[in-house]
C-alpha cells in the first residue's frame, strides 16, 4: 500500500467494503461501504429497522458475516469470531440489556477484567488490583453500594449502566454503543454522557446508535444515517440532519 | 461470588443458644433445610447402628462426588448433561478391566488382564474418560439447549449399549468379578471402614477441587457462560474452550467415583450404568441447587436417606422401593420447579 | 427477567459446518451400502425393510405427537413418555385376562380407578367451564349452570370409574356411550339430510317420523352388538387407552405446565419439569402393576402373512395404516381448519395471538390433548406388538424426539418421515452387527444429522 494510503488509512478507525448481512427475507445491512472516523464521538442513525444493530452485530462478530470485508486499524478481515473482537479493539454494549443476570454486581465486572486464558484464569489467585479497577468503574455509574446484588435485581436504569461500565473495562480503542440512552431518566443519562465524554478525552473512537435528535447533536463530532441497511448521508450533526432526504426518512416511514 | 450479604454472626454460634438458633431457623429456610437434613441423618444412623451408617456415608460419598462434579457441568456452566454416568461408567469398567489378573484366562468368556494396582488404574482409568470426555464433549460442544439434552442422552445410551454388548472387553451382561481392593503401603484396604475413609478422603478433595474452580477466575467465566454464552465470548473469552475444559474436569470426577465404587463393590454389571442413573444424579443436582456445592453433598445426603428410609416404609414390597424412590422424586422435581426452581439451598434458577 | 425473542425460540440448533458436496457423498455412500445389502440377500434385505417401516411407523405417530406440541410451545413434553406406556397399560388392563399373566396380572386397582375417575371428572369440568359455559352464561342462570356442569363432570367422572372397575365387562360398559355416539351421528346425518333434500317442512317432518326412530334403533342396535360381541374389548380398550392418556396430558398441561410456562426463563425448565412427570408417572405405573414385562393380546392372531420371501404380521399392516390415517387426521385439522390456524399462530407467536383474540389456553390444551393422544395410541401399538414394560415410554419418547429432530423440528411432515428414516436406518444398521445395537444406531444417527443437516430433512418454514 503506498504512503498515502496509510495515512489515509489511519484517520479511520474502522471501514467497510460491501458489507452484506441477509436475514431470511430482509437484507438488514445491503452493500454497505462506509469509514468510521478515529477517535471522537460517531453517531449512527436512522429509522427503527434500518439496521444500525446489525451493523454492530457484524463489527463485533455477534453475527456472521455474509459478504464483503471490514478493515480494522488497517487490517482487512472476512470474517470476525466473536470472541477475537478485543484483540481488533472493539468492544460494546448490547441495544437489550444483555447482563450476566445470576451473578453479583461485582462479579459482572470482574469477569470481564481477569485473565482470557483458560488455564491463566483457572490458577489465578483473585487480585487487588481487579477488585479496585471494579470498584472505580462501578463507582463511576454509582452502583458499588450494589455489588452483592444480583445484576437481574438491579433496575432497568442501573441495568443500563452497568452494561456500559462493563464495555468501559474493557479497556479497548473502539467503543460500539448500541443505543446507550434508550430509557434512561435525566440523571443517569447525564452520567452516561459524561462517560462518552470522558472517552473522547481519552482519545477513544466511539459509536453509538440512538434516536433523540438533541444527544446525536450535543455529542457526536460525526454522523451516519442509514436506511434499509444503505447508507443515506454522512458528516457533520448540523448539515447531515438538516438534509431533505433524511428528514424525510425520519418522518415518511 | 458465593459470597452472601454478610450475616451479623456465624450460624454455629447459635447452635449454643437454644432461643437464637430457634428465630434464625424459621428466619431462615436454606439454614431450616440444612438443619433438618443434618439431625434426621444423624437421628437415623443413631436408631440403625454403625454398619448401617457406614453404608449409608459410603453410598452418600459416591453420589456426593458424583452430584459436585454434574453441578460443575450443570449447576456452574449451564449445561443440562445426561451423560454423567457414561463417565462414571467408563470409570468403573477402566478399574474394573485394568486390574483383572490372570484368573480372569479360567472365567468363560474371558477378557484380557491387565493386573495393575488399584491406583495406577483409577489414574489411567481417570485418563481414559478424559480422553473419551474431550471427544465426546466436542461433539456436545455444538449443542444447547434441549438438543444438547438430547445428544446428552445419546452417548449415555450408547455407553450403557457398549458395557452390555462389547462383550470380549467387559464380559456384557455377565460383569466383572473379584476387582482388586487398594493396598496403601502393602496394607490392603477391604473393610468397610477404611474403605469409607478412603472415598471420603477423596470426596473432600474432588470438592476442594471443585471449590477452588468455582471461587477461580475461571468459575465465574463459566458462570457468565452459563449467563449469556454469546455476551461473555464478545468480551474475548473462546467459551467453547471453557466448557470442554470444565467437561473433561467433571468427567475424571466422576470417573474417580467410578473407580471407587467398583473396587468398593468387586462386582460391576452394565445395570448400574443406564441412563436412569443419570436422571437421578440430575435430580440429585437440582434437589440440593444449582450452582451451589454444599447444596450438593445435601441434595446426595437426602437423596440416601431417602433411599434407605424407603426399607421401613411399611407394606412397601422389598423389590419395589427402586420404583417407589422415583416416584417420589419425580414429584418432588415438579415441585421445586414450580415453588423452588433454585433447589433447596441453590441460588441459581434453571 | 429474560425475554425471549424469536430467535431464541427457535430449536436450538447448530449452524451446519459442511455444505452439500459432502452431503451428497454420503448420500452416495447410503445407497451404495443399501446396494451391498440387497445383493447380499434380498430376502433379508425385505425383511429388514419390512420390521423398519413397522418399527418406523410407530416412531412416527410417536414424532406426530410430539411435534405438533413443539411446533405449537416450543418445548419438547418428555411426560409423552409416560403417556405412551399409560395407553399401553391400559389396554393391559382391559384385557389382561385374555392371557397368561404372570405376577400381579389380575389387578383391579381400586384407588386406580377412583383417581382416574377424579382427573376425568376434573378435566371435564374444565373443558365446560372454558368451552360451553361462557357461550351460555349471558343466557341462562349462573349458578344452575354451574351446578349442571358440575353434575355432568361428576357423572362422568363416576362412569369411568365405573368402566375402570370393571375392566373385564368393558365392552358391556361401554355399549351405551357407543350406542348414544351413533345415534346421535347418524342421527344428525339424517337430520342434516332430510332438510337439504326435502326442504324445511316436510323434511323436518319426515325425520321426526322416519329419521328418529331409525336413528335410535340404529344407536341401540349398535349398542347391544357391542355388549354382546367379546372380541370388541379389545378395540374398545384402545379407545379407552387412547383417551386416558389425553385426559392425563391434558390434566398435566393444565394443572402445571400453564403455571410453569409462566415463569420459565428457558425451555430447560419445562424440560426438568415433564422429566419429573415421566420419572414418577413411569414409576407408579411398575409399582402398581410390577415392574416386569409381559406381552399383550395380539390381534388379529399371529400367522404372519408371507410377502415374497419375507413375513408381516397383519397387525403391523394396520399399525403402518393407522400411522397414516393419524397424519391425514392432522394434515386435515392443522391446514384446512381455522383451530388449524390458531395452532400455527400460536406456534409464531403466542403473544400476538392472544392479542388477536385467539384463546390460547384452550388452543393448547387440545394440542396437549391430542398430542398425549396420539403419545398413547404409539404406546398402545407398540405394546401390541412387542409387549409392555414401565420403562418402555422412556425409550419410545427418546425414538419419537429422535424421529422428530432428524425429520425437521416442528412439524408433522417431518416427523413422519423422520419416523420411517430412523426405523429403516435402525434395521439397516444392524446389517452386520447384533439386533441389540439398534438404540446406539439410532443415536449416531441423530449426532450425524444434527451435524450435517441440523434442520432436519423437512424444516419448519
Ligand atoms: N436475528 C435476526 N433474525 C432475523 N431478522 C433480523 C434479526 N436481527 C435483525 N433482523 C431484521 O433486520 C432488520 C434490521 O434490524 P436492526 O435490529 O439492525 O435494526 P435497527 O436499526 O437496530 O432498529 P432499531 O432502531 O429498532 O433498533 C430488521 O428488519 C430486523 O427485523
Ligand atoms: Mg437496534
Amino acid at each position: 500500500m503506498s504512503e498515502a494510503g496509510k495515512q489515509q488509512d489511519n484517520e479511520f478507525a474502522i471501514q467497510t467494503r460491501g458489507l452484506l448481512k441477509q436475514f431470511a427475507s430482509v437484507r438488514a445491512i445491503n452493500n454497505l461501504s462506509i469509514a468510521l472516523p478515529r477517535e471522537g464521538i460517531t453517531s449512527i442513525v436512522g429509522p427503527n429497522g434500518s439496521g444500525k444493530s446489525t451493523l454492530i452485530n457484524l463489527l463485533s462478530g455477534t453475527l456472521p458475516i455474509d459478504e464483503g470485508l471490514v478493515i480494522i486499524e488497517g487490517m482487512s478481515l472476512r470474517a470476525i469470531l466473536p470472541y477475537d473482537s478485543p484483540n481488533h479493539g472493539i468492544t460494546r454494549t448490547f441495544q437489550e440489556v444483555r447482563l450476566f443476570d445470576q451473578m453479583t454486581v461485582l462479579d459482572n465486572l470482574l469477569v470481564i477484567l481477569t485473565k482470557r486464558e483458560v488455564f491463566g484464569s483457572l490458577f489465578e489467585p483473585p487480585r487487588a488490583s481487579y477488585r479496585n479497577r471494579a470498584r472505580q468503574l462501578l463507582d463511576s455509574v454509582g452502583l458499588w453500594d450494589k455489588r452483592q446484588d444480583m445484576a437481574a435485581n438491579l433496575s432497568y436504569g442501573q441495568r443500563k449502566l452497568l452494561e456500559v461500565s462493563r464495555a468501559l473495562a474493557m479497556d479497548v480503542q473502539i467503543y460500539l454503543f448500541d443505543e446507550p440512552f434508550a430509557g434512561l431518566f435525566p440523571a443517569m443519562l447525564e452520567r452516561v454522557k459524561g462517560l462518552l465524554e470522558g472517552l473522547r478525552r481519552e482519545r477513544k473512537t466511539i459509536i453509538f446508535i440512538e434516536h433523540n435528535m438533541d444527544l446525536i447533536r450535543q455529542l457526536s463530532d460525526y454522523t451516519f444515517v442509514l436506511d434499509s441497511g444503505e447508507l443515506l448521508a454522512e458528516g457533520e450533526v448540523q448539515e447531515v440532519l438538516a438534509k431533505p432526504e433524511v428528514i424525510e426518512a425520519y418522518l415518511g416511514t | 461470588m458465593l459470597e452472601k450479604p454478610v450475616a451479623e454472626s456465624p450460624w454455629w454460634r447459635s447452635l449454643s443458644n437454644p432461643r437464637l438458633l430457634g428465630t434464625r431457623l424459621s428466619s431462615n429456610v436454606e439454614l431450616l433445610i440444612n438443619f433438618i437434613v443434618v439431625v434426621a441423618t444423624i437421628v437415623f444412623i443413631l436408631s440403625q447402628g454403625s454398619g448401617f451408617g457406614i453404608r449409608i456415608a459410603q453410598l452418600f460419598a459416591i453420589f456426593a462426588i458424583l452430584a459436585v462434579s454434574l453441578n460443575l457441568v450443570i449447576g456452574y456452566t449451564g449445561l443440562l448433561s445426561l451423560a454423567h454416568v457414561a463417565f462414571f461408567g467408563v470409570g468403573a469398567y477402566s478399574v474394573a478391566i485394568l486390574t483383572t489378573d490372570a484368573a480372569y484366562e479360567q472365567v468363560p468368556g474371558h477378557i484380557p488382564h491387565f493386573g495393575l494396582s488399584f491406583f495406577t488404574a483409577l489414574f489411567v482409568g481417570m485418563a481414559i474418560t478424559g480422553v473419551v470426555a474431550l471427544f465426546v464433549g466436542g461433539v456436545l460442544s455444538r449443542f444447547r439447549d434441549d438438543i444438547f439434552v438430547l445428544v446428552s442422552v445419546g452417548f449415555a445410551v450408547i455407553s450403557h449399549r457398549i458395557f452390555l454388548f462389547w462383550q470380549p472387553v467387559t464380559r456384557g451382561p455377565f460383569g466383572i468379578h473379584a476387582i482388586a481392593k487398594p493396598e496403601v503401603g502393602g496394607m490392603v484396604i477391604d473393610s468397610r471402614l477404611e474403605f469409607l475413609f478412603l472415598t471420603l478422603a477423596f470426596l473432600v478433595i474432588v470438592f476442594l477441587i471443585s471449590w477452588l474452580i468455582v471461587r477461580s477466575s475461571f468459575g465465574r467465566v463459566l458462570m457468565a457462560i452459563r449467563e449469556d454464552e454469546q455476551a461473555i465470548e464478545v468480551f474475548g473469552y473462546k467459551a467453547r474452550y471453557f466448557k470442554l475444559t470444565i467437561w473433561v474436569i467433571s468427567a475424571m470426577m466422576a470417573a474417580l467415583a467410578g473407580g471407587i465404587t467398583a473396587s468398593e463393590q468387586t462386582f460391576i454389571d452394565p445395570q448400574s450404568f443406564v441412563l436412569l442413573e443419570s436422571i437421578l444424579l440430575v435430580t440429585i443436582v437440582i434437589l440440593g441447587g444449582l450452582g451451589t456445592l454444599w447444596g450438593s453433598l445435601l441434595g446426595a445426603l437426602v437423596f440416601v436417606l431417602l433411599n434407605e428410609g424407603m426399607r421401613f416404609v411399611p407394606f412397601l414390597p422389598g423389590e419395589l422401593i427402586g420404583q417407589a424412590r422415583l416416584a417420589i422424586l419425580g414429584i418432588v422435581i415438579v415441585l421445586l420447579m414450580l415453588f423452588r426452581p433454585q433447589g433447596l439451598v441453590g441460588r441459581f434458577k434453571l | 427477567m429474560k425475554i425471549l425473542n424469536a430467535d431464541k425460540r427457535l430449536p436450538a440448533l447448530p449452524r451446519s459446518i459442511i455444505g452439500h458436496p459432502l452431503v451428497s457423498i454420503v448420500v452416495a455412500g447410503v445407497i451404495i451400502y443399501l446396494a451391498l445389502l440387497l445383493g447380499q440377500s434380498a430376502d433379508q434385505f425385505l425383511q429388514f425393510s419390512i420390521n423398519g417401516i413397522v418399527i418406523g411407523a410407530i416412531y412416527a405417530i410417536v414424532a406426530m405427537g410430539f411435534n405438533i406440541v413443539y411446533g405449537t410451545v416450543w418445548f419438547f413434553d418428555l411426560s409423552y413418555g409416560a403417556m405412551a406406556t399409560m395407553g399401553a397399560y391400559s389396554v393391559f388392563y382391559f384385557t389382561g385376562r385374555q392371557i397368561q399373566t404372570v405376577g400381579r396380572g389380575e389387578i383391579n386397582n381400586l384407588y386406580l380407578d377412583i383417581f382416574m375417575g377424579i382427573l376425568i371428572a376434573g378435566v371435564v369440568a374444565w373443558v365446560l367451564y372454558v368451552w360451553i359455559y361462557p357461550e351460555l352464561r349471558s343466557r341462562i342462570n349462573r349458578i344452575t349452570l354451574l351446578a349442571v356442569g358440575a353434575l355432568v363432570a361428576l357423572a362422568t367422572g363416576a362412569y369411568t370409574g365405573l368402566i375402570l372397575a370393571h375392566p373385564a365387562d368393558l365392552n358391556v360398559f361401554l355399549s351405551p356411550t357407543i350406542g348414544l355416539l351413533v345415534a346421535t351421528a347418524s342421527g344428525c346425518v339424517l337430520y342434516l339430510g332430510a332438510l337439504s333434500g326435502i326442504g324445511s317442512g316436510r323434511g323436518l317432518i319426515l325425520f321426526l317420523v322416519l329419521g328418529l326412530p331409525g336413528a335410535l334403533a340404529l344407536g341401540g342396535y349398535s349398542g347391544w352388538l357391542v355388549a354382546d360381541t367379546l372380541s370388541t374389548r379389545l378395540y374398545l380398550s384402545w379407545f379407552m387407552g387412547a383417551i386416558l392418556a389425553g385426559a392425563s396430558g391434558l390434566a398435566i398441561y393444565r394443572g402445571v405446565y400453564f403455571y410453569l410456562r409462566r415463569q420459565a426463563r428457558s425451555p430447560l425448565v419445562m424440560l426438568v419439569g415433564s422429566l419429573g412427570f415421566l420419572l414418577s408417572i413411569t414409576a407408579f405405573i411398575a409399582i402398581i402393576f410390577s415392574p416386569d414385562g409381559r406381552p399383550l393380546a395380539q390381534p388379529f392372531g399371529t400367522v404372519p402373512w408371507s410377502l415374497a420371501g419375507a413375513f408381516i404380521k397383519p397387525f403391523q399392516v394396520l399399525i403402518i395404516g393407522i400411522a397414516f390415517a393419524i397424519f391425514g387426521g392432522l394434515y386435515l385439522l392443522l391446514n384446512k381448519t381455522s383451530f388449524g390456524t390458531a395452532v400455527r399462530a400460536i406456534g409464531d407467536d403466542e403473544e400476538v395471538a392472544r392479542i388477536v383474540g385467539i384463546n390460547t389456553p384452550v388452543v393448547i390444551a387440545v394440542i396437549f390433548f391430542l398430542g398425549a393422544t396420539i403419545a398413547g395410541l404409539g404406546g398402545i401399538l407398540l405394546g401390541e406388538d412387542i409387549g409392555i414394560r414401565p420403562q418402555m415410554g422412556l425409550l419410545l419418547l427418546l425414538k419419537g424426539w429422535i424421529a422428530s429432530v432428524v425429520g425437521g423440528i416442528g412439524n408433522i411432515y417431518g416427523a413422519l418421515l423422520g419416523g420411517f428414516v430412523l426405523g429403516m436406518v435402525e434395521n439397516y444398521g444392524v446389517w452386520y452387527i447384533p439386533a441389540q445395537w439398534k438404540d446406539a444406531v439410532a443415536f449416531v444417527l441423530l449426532i450425524f444429522f444434527l451435524s450435517f443437516w441440523p434442520r432436519g430433512l423437512l424444516p419448519r418454514r
